[in-house]
């Protein structure tokens, strides 16, 4: 059995079949925020390790392909940008300024919630990307010296809570503009923000994608700032 | 469509050789979207192949971070002592910077007109 399990294929066959099985159960949901299928297949994988005891830089290694895939996808963000320049030139103040003040209010809501409970630097550096689309959060954490791990798990909460409690947020302010409701959702929830605002509106669903593509940026680009500074 | 593959590696390539001699603290891959950008504004033309190709991966791209996220089988300790600090900081974060981004475009939005509606 261990000689199957060190087979380099391995664990990249085992994740995408999981991978496929969570998906399936994530459809049968309606796409539910809680059913995300990372959400299912991680603790199934996790298992699968420890039941195994298969150590994880081995499985790193066997699932590096899906891992190496992230930074193609991350460049590929800017082919729905360059799609809204339009809509970007013509709003080009209102989108620039809920940008820049929802990205700030994201980096530094995390890290001083997590500095008052007395969090080691390596944490603060893997929440404070956590209002960006998860490759993009992976890759900055890991320049910031966060924990990857951490970072996806902490990024996927944020969109999965952001995607379920935006709707009410917005009806309780009273708020029907779907421009700004979803830039916002889309700043502060990223891809499942985005995902959910397709749901509830087309206009939505528009500003949302290009929320969360404008913020990959932003906040990469305030956290170096911020690096280069300390 | 090999084209448009080396095209991404290409920009992502150029971004993290700029990253690692400028010394810049922004990921490589983002500087390669920076760059893919300036290209086609240098080049602005449809792209039918690449838009098929970047929109592969990002629908599939929940599936590229389960080998980092199965990382956590790893940090145990970590979580047992600051699990509930993150989960308060992300909850309290995600819903202020809802409220905040929304609040900032309606109040720019009615203040700005949009470009096309001005006098």
């Amino acid at each position: 059995m261990s000689a199957i399990l060190a087979i380099p294929i391995f664990w990249l066959v085992a994740t995408l079949i999981v991978f496929e099985g969570a998906d399936i159960l994530s459809r049968r949901s309606g796409r539910h925020p809680l059913c995300h299928p990372v959400l299912l297949a991680t603790p199934a994988l996790i298992g699968l390790l420890l039941a195994t005891g298969t150590p994880y830089p081995a499985y790193r290694e066997s699932t590096a392909l899906l891992n190496f895939l992230l930074g193609p996808a991350v460049v590929g963000l800017a082919v729905p940008i360059w799609k809204q320049r339009r809509l970007i030139r013509r709003l080009a103040k209102p989108l620039a300024l809920a940008l820049l003040a929802g990205a700030a209010t994201a980096i530094t809501s995390v890290v001083s919630i997590l500095w008052l409970f007395g969090a080691p630097p390596e944490i603060l550096a893997s929440a404070a990307p956590r209002a960006t689309t998860t490759p993009v959060a992976i890759e900055m954490a890991a320049q910031l010296g966060g924990i990857p791990a951490l970072t996806t798990a902490i990024v996927l909460c944020s969109g999965i809570l952001g995607a379920m409690i935006a709707t009410p947020i917005f009806d309780a302010l009273k708020i029907s503009d779907f421009r700004a409701r979803g830039f916002s959702v889309g700043i502060s929830a990223h891809g499942l923000g985005a995902a959910r605002a397709f749901q509830v509106n087309s206009t939505a669903g528009a500003f949302a994608s290009l929320g969360m593509a404008l913020n990959a940026v932003a906040t990469c680009v305030m956290l170096s700032l911020i690096a280069l500074l300390v | 469509m090999i084209g448009a593959i080396a095209l991404l590696c290409l920009c992502q390539l150029a971004g993290e050789i700029i990253h690692r001699l400028s010394g810049l603290p922004l990921p490589g891959p983002v500087i390669g979207m920076v760059l893919l950008l300036g290209w086609f504004a240098l080049m602005p033309r449809e792209r039918p192949t690449l838009s098929a190709v970047t929109g592969w991966l990002t629908a599939h791209l929940s599936i590229m971070f389960v080998p980092a996220a199965v990382g956590l089988v790893e940090q145990g300790p970590l979580l047992a002592r600051y699990g509930p600090a993150l989960v308060v900081a992300t909850m309290i974060s995600t819903l202020l910077t809802l409220i905040v981004a929304v609040t900032v475009f309606r109040l720019a939005a009615r203040r700005i007109p949009a470009k096309d509606e001005a006098p």
